[in-house]
């Protein structure tokens, strides 16, 4: 399973990690909306396409925007979601 | 005259670069948060848990030299000055939008620092109102064209906080008329759901309209002790400190340590925040490379004349 990991800011309900199944960042971030719909709003777009504005990071790497369909999140990786104002 | 959106700008009307300039005195004060901040943050009920915070500690001394601050933040006319002179264009003007709020956030077509509120917006009798949608590389183009620079993360705090600790720029017992925050334009608002009602209903009144007031509209009352106004609220401001952790075993929420060494520090809240993420202490982190939003500004710093020194701290 891939771990995807939410900010504080972000966090439903105070659950900041959920678990999908492996394939590219991009399936694994259509998944987990599919999962948990009330993140659609700030994650995909009208089109059900992943928005742009915020970064992903796999296992602490960046995945630029235009790579989110062909990188592959593995088995036991991380998923990070972070909006482009972070903390606070 | 030379218009822009629907402002007016005529002739020369950039002020001498240091006629609105605090000088903040050289010496050692004390960054960030002690443990004691985090206990009364938990004891508050707010929204975040304490790992949300640990990132302003240790606090630590830190010894800067003299150095000028803007008293105010960059405001809408000073930055129509700038465009008219240079024909620069901001990062959220190539991009065709910005990001603003509505039930979420969202990058809005057309918003920039002239239609802050997207298409159909302008920002006449705004000229006195701290300018928004501005990326960092738009920050640091205006500063280098005024013959200045941002502050480092420690110069704005200092100029915030003056010598000693203090939760606000004016002391340490929150005062709703002292800045512009969500609790000044929203009354008491208890919690994020009170908060999504009060926004709801500007939003449905005005569109995504920054609810920003003109800069000193709060002086004196909610100035820094050196004089500073608007280091609360009012406008988030870029400053030129990659994030970094003050200590390397600070542990605090994961996604805060992925934008270290990547994004850049943010500090001063916004009128969108609450009492807590408007202290001087506060940190955020915004993403260099060309993102902007509503309510999201700067302010610029220098070296005092006779100073050839490099020691901003970080």
């Amino acid at each position: 399973m891939v771990t995807v990991l939410l900010s504080a800011g972000w966090a439903h309900r105070g659950q900041k990690t959920f678990a999908c199944h492996e394939g590219t960042v991009r399936d694994v971030i259509r998944e987990f909306v599919e999962s948990y719909p009330h993140y659609r709003r700030r994650l995909l777009d009208d089109d059900g396409e992943p928005l742009t504005y915020y970064n992903v990071y796999l296992d602490g790497d960046l995945v630029k925007a235009t790579d989110r369909s062909r990188v592959a999140a593995p088995a036991d990786s991380t998923v990070a979601i972070v909006p482009p104002l972070a903390g606070g | 005259m030379t218009s822009m959106g629907d402002l007016h700008t005529t002739g020369p009307t950039a002020p001498p670069a240091h006629a609105k300039m605090v000088r903040i005195p050289g010496g050692t004060f004390l960054q960030g948060s002690p443990e004691r901040t985090l206990d009364w943050l938990e004891a508050e009920g707010q929204a975040f848990p304490r790992d949300w915070f640990t990132d302003e500690t240790p606090q630590r001394p830190v010894t800067l030299r003299d150095y000028l601050i803007d008293r105010y933040p960059v405001t809408v006319a000073e930055f129509a000055d700038f465009v008219a002179r240079t024909g620069y264009v901001t990062s959220a003007e190539r991009a065709g939008g910005s990001m603003v709020y509505s039930d979420y956030w969202e990058i809005r077509e057309g918003a920039c620092w002239h239609r802050p509120a997207g298409y159909g917006s302008g920002v006449r009798n705004r000229g006195e109102h701290p300018v928004v949608h501005i990326s960092y590389p738009d920050a640091e183009a205006y500063a280098t064209w005024a013959g200045k620079r941002l502050p480092t993360e420690s110069e704005w705090e200092r100029a915030a906080t003056g010598r000693a600790y203090r939760l606000w720029p004016w002391g340490d017992t929150w005062d709703p008329t002292r800045a512009n925050t969500a609790e000044w334009t929203g009354g008491s608002l208890r919690g994020l759901d009170e908060w999504r009602q009060w926004w709801s209903r500007i939003h449905n009144a005005q569109g995504p309209v920054p609810q920003t007031t003109p800069v000193g509209a709060f002086s004196p009352h909610g100035d820094s002790p050196d004089g500073c106004a608007d280091m609360t609220g009012n406008v988030y401001e870029w400053t030129s400190t990659t994030a970094h952790l003050y200590a390397p075993e600070t542990r605090c929420d994961p996604t805060i340590h992925l934008v270290m060494g990547r994004f850049r520090a943010i500090r001063g809240g916004s009128w969108m925040n609450f009492r807590y993420q408007v202290r001087c202490a506060e940190r955020l982190y915004g993403d260099p490379t060309g993102w902007s939003n509503f309510a999201l500004g700067f302010r610029c710093a220098d070296d005092p004349p006779e100073s050839g020194a490099e020691h901003h701290g970080r």
